[in-house]
């Protein structure tokens, strides 16, 4: 291999060297902070690497991983939500007394599975990067076992990736008994009519709906969303979501697959899945009081929305439905960050512990506006109302799916968004509504700077896309 | 530019009057105030400085936006957006005015809300790039809703909720149509273009312009509100502040209406005259279903919005008669309508703020102790009900007109909800102001001050004024020469 071919890699590697780094740390001196700050710089050396990475000419890292400026891009956005997410949990831990180091390590590790994920150019290399994923998840999800609800949410998410990663396993095999290869530019056109490729195919979809909790394989989101502390509920939110839904981007987009997914019955399964993960997923979501819950609903209607752009077929509109994934999962990241990244600060104000109800945010625009309005310009992200960059997320979804004329996918996106209205304004009120007893809230310089970024970067995006688009999403 | 400067400065005023508050707690009335004056003096300023006289859509601002989707920032006044833009600058001084005294809660972010939406409404009036359009038609729903859910009556949520539900779906309606025709231009011309003046030079089969058409039908019909979708506007309305009010039915409904003369009867012209009768006929069923309940309310302000439901039926009937008499006539009654419901609002404003309830069971003789109040009441009741001499008048007897000599079944119907306007118009003054309560007593209220005189004044005399001289309004063309 040459220089070239290690050159691009260096952000995963650096995030591998990283973990061993961890570890070395951790056997030499324990200490929450070095330990936090170590992740950070980390993190924040990979980021500078990725983005002067962007633009490179796509190449092939060995068989297993194929990394071009789609990959690349996506795992920045891993990156970033990695930083945030390290970036919460030193407010979070901070009010516990053990030293925290494996979380550090897990979180990486994590973050180098979704690395491992978005390069994917392999079977091999995608389960590999899916269980590493699923496993440093695992281990976050119960970090604190002495919570309420640890071990419950724990065991539900090993037990349910595990059969996940069974299915994708038995897919796999399907597909690798009829095409006789593993490797995705490898895969046969020819073989796509036939019942146990289309089978296995399927198969594999379902492993990897499991951890993008589409409908019906969502019945793990909302009790594990709520019951894991809230930084791992976003790194699984965003980290994982992203990662996963880019390595079947990445998988769709091959020409060997396009054949299959153009067969009526593939294209009818996957666009059933999507219409429905979009209404289920927002009826479900009304009426719910516990915020997180919440959340895990709406990322179910949000995954099926997304959806859309893994059904479009021709070339041109792949390059369009690359941007556009790219950008609804950064919109997507972004509002989140802002949502956890308050719900963070609530809960330590509150100390409520996991349980954040909607009523513990009530009032708030008074008390508390530059949150409020982080919050307000997040849900508004959510909703998809123009000037924030949710709208221009939706703009490419809505601008594929007319092209495309998949018509009953958009039609279940207009009334999936008016459902979701029922629940997300009722969310925005609630910060309107009168407060009765004043609380304290903590706003030191350092919670204002980090909130104004977020708040500046949401808006920015929303009103001058170009910003993303033109440097990054354009090749 | 000063499109562009007018709606910055009165956001820049609207952060303003927010952050003024903490220091002056009066002040952000004043704050909304200069700013609206400022508005207005630019406004004046480039019509005055113009040479032409606006008879065609004319660029005024052009930058680029978004060059990814080769987005534009591009506004355009013709004397249509003129005629609109100035309606919404005189309701923003008497939503100011009305609110001057009424609200004392968060006025800081009461008037940063009524800033917002006066520019988002100027927004959605001049722009010509649709993207633009879409934006401003989408912003300006928030201040608004936000205006309902926090300064609203008892059932305030519920309001806003479906308010924003009703018109979210159907602008989403409206997107598709836009990306539509986005992509179109892309394959007929090689690149995408929200312009305006570009989609005019696209050619579409007839099934194509109709679905397209039928997409921007849905979100403009929703807000004019034509029978069918007009269900949030009962609640709205009636729970909204004064204030909201006065904007909700006074220009935001008349932005229902521009949109379907700019976006779907000049755009589309053969798909909107095939869709014509089934448009008109929800017209006439708007009119008199509006005129029939607003006869069985016995909330006085939920009684005005089931009359703005007729009346804006008209508009939508005399707008797909594709009659030139029929279409000035539907320009009057937007101008009239805007006028005339936003003063009875505002009179609704006064009584809640003087009883407390807007019921009309406790209401009655009032007339005893506000004999002014009585007086303008019935002025702009009788606006309401078109007695000729005031601007209502001319709106829809201009617009039977026309509508005859296209389909007389439809004006012959249509006349039938004049009839109606005026039972339940009378039923509301009667009731409110001559009525005996129910239990035989007598409420004794103040009579107008001098501010509200002021508001009521100013209002009576522009409808007077277009009443016994349309020529202030009909000498201008509105593209309607058809």
């Amino acid at each position: 291999m040459s220089l070239n071919t290690w050159l691009l890699l260096t952000p995963q590697l650096l995030v591998a060297l990283g973990v061993v780094c961890c570890l070395l740390l951790i056997s030499w001196q324990r200490s929450q902070q070095i330990i936090a700050w170590f992740t950070l710089m980390v993190l924040l050396v990979t980021i500078v690497a990725t983005v002067s990475l962007v633009g490179q000419p796509a190449v092939h890292v060995t068989e297993l991983l194929y990394v071009d400026s789609f990959s690349l891009v996506a795992f920045l956005w891993v990156l970033l939500a990695g930083f945030a997410a390290v970036y919460m949990s030193k407010a979070y831990l901070h009010s516990h007394l053990e030293v925290h180091d494996e979380f550090y390590l897990l979180l990486l590790l994590t973050v180098l599975g979704a690395g491992v994920l978005v390069a994917s150019d392999h079977f091999a290399s995608l389960f590999l990067g899916f269980e590493l994923l699923s496993i440093s998840l695992v281990g976050l999800t119960g970090y604190f076992r002495h919570q309420r609800h640890a071990i419950e949410v724990s065991f539900k998410y090993l037990i349910l990736s595990a059969s996940a990663s069974s299915f994708m396993l038995l897919g796999i095999a399907f597909l690798y008994s009829q095409t006789g290869s593993l490797s995705f530019v490898q895969m046969q056109a020819e073989s796509a009519d036939n019942m146990i490729a289309q089978i296995g195919f399927l198969l594999f979809i379902a492993g990897i709906g499991f951890k993008l909790s589409l409908v019906p394989f969502h019945f793990w989101t909302p009790d594990v969303y709520q019951g894991s502390p809230t930084p791992v509920t976003f790194v699984l939110a965003t980290i994982s979501k992203s990662a996963m839904f880019i390595a079947l981007a990445k998988c769709f987009y091959v020409e060997g697959f396009q054949t299959l997914i153009a067969l009526p019955s593939i294209h009818h399964a996957l666009s059933a899945l999507a219409i429905i993960s979009m209404i289920v997923g927002n009826c479900l979501a009304l009426g719910q009081n516990n915020i997180k819950r919440i959340l895990a609903f709406s990322s179910i209607a949000h995954m099926g929305y997304l959806m859309i752009v893994l059904l479009v077929h021709q070339q041109q509109a792949i390059l369009l439905a690359r941007q556009a994934v790219l950008f609804y999962l950064f919109a997507y990241l972004i509002a989140n960050i802002a949502i956890f990244g308050v719900l963070v600060l609530i809960e330590r104000e509150r100390n409520v512990g996991n349980n954040i109800e909607l009523s513990h945010w009530k009032g708030m625009f008074w008390y508390s506006p530059i949150k409020a309005l982080v919050l307000i310009v997040a849900l508004l992200s959510l909703i998809g109302i123009p000037l924030t960059a949710g709208f221009i997320g939706k703009f490419y979804l809505i601008i594929l799916a007319a092209n495309n004329a998949l018509w009953p996918l958009l039609i279940a996106l207009i009334v999936g968004s008016g459902i979701a209205l029922g629940y997300y304004l009722p969310m925005i009120f609630q910060l309107f509504k009168k407060e009765v007893v004043t609380m304290s809230h903590m706003t030191t310089w350092r919670i204002r700077l980090w909130i104004s970024v977020i708040f500046l970067l949401s808006i920015g995006v929303g009103i001058l896309p170009d910003m993303i688009i033109t440097p990054l999403l354009n090749f | 530019m000063i499109i562009l400067l007018m709606i910055a400065l009165l956001l820049v005023f609207a952060l303003l009057a927010w952050r003024v508050e903490k220091y002056f707690i009066q002040a952000p009335k004043v704050v909304a105030l200069i700013a609206v004056v400022i508005a207005s003096f630019l406004f004046c300023f480039q019509l005055f400085q113009a040479e032409h006289r606006f008879e065609v859509w004319t660029v005024i601002v052009d930058a680029t936006w978004i060059e990814a989707f080769n987005i534009k920032l591009q506004f355009s006044l013709d004397q249509l957006s003129i005629l609109l833009i100035s309606l919404t600058l005189l309701l923003a001084f008497i939503a100011i005015a009305i609110s001057w005294q009424e609200v004392s809660e968060r006025q800081g972010f009461y008037y940063f809300n009524i800033l917002c939406a006066i520019a988002g409404i100027i927004g959605v009036f001049a722009a010509s790039d649709v993207f633009l359009f879409f934006v401003f038609w989408e912003v300006m729903l928030l201040p608004i809703t936000a205006l309902i859910a926090i300064w609203g009556h008892e059932n305030r949520y519920f309001a806003a909720v479906k308010f924003f539900v009703f018109t979210q779906v159907s602008s989403l309606c409206m997107l598709v149509a836009i990306i539509m025709l986005a992509f179109m231009h892309q394959q007929q011309v090689g690149q995408f273009s929200f312009l305006y003046s570009d989609w005019q030079q696209l050619a579409f089969s007839p099934e194509t312009a109709t679905f397209l058409m039928i997409g921007f039908f849905i979100a403009f019909a929703v807000k004019l509100p034509s029978v069918p979708f007009h269900s949030w506007l009962p609640d709205a309305h009636t729970q909204a502040p004064t204030a909201g009010s006065v904007l909700l039915a006074g220009i935001l409904l008349k932005t229902g209406a521009y949109g379907l003369i700019r976006f779907v009867i000049l755009l589309f012209p053969n798909a909107s005259m095939q869709f014509a009768p089934i448009a008109m006929t929800l017209g006439v069923v708007s009119v008199l279903y509006g005129a029939k309940m607003a006869f069985a309310q016995s909330d006085c302000k939920r009684l005005i919005a089931y009359s703005s439901i007729s009346h804006m039926g008209f508009v939508m009937m005399a707008l797909f008669a594709f009659n030139y008499n029929a279409f000035n006539g539907a320009i009057v009654t937007i101008i009239a309508h805007g006028i005339s419901s936003a003063a009875l609002f505002c009179l609704a404003g006064m009584i809640y703020h003087r009883i407390h309830t807007r019921d009309l069971a406790q209401m009655g003789n009032l007339a005893l102790s506000a004999p002014w109040m009585a007086g303008v009441t019935l002025v702009f009741v009788a606006a309401a009900f078109g007695i000729p001499g005031l601007a209502n008048f001319i709106g829809e007897f201009y617009s039977l007109l026309g509508v005859f000599a296209v389909s007389p079944l439809h004006a012959l119907l249509a006349a039938l909800g004049m009839i109606g306007s005026a039972i339940y118009g009378l039923r509301l003054f009667q009731t409110a102001f001559h009525g005996v309560k129910r239990d035989n007593t007598s409420t004794k209220i103040e009579d107008l001050s001098i501010r509200e005189g002021a508001i009521c004044l100013v209002l009576a005399v522009l409808l007077f004024l277009i009443g016994i001289y349309p020529q202030v309004l009909l000498q201008f063309t509105f593209q309607g020469g058809y």
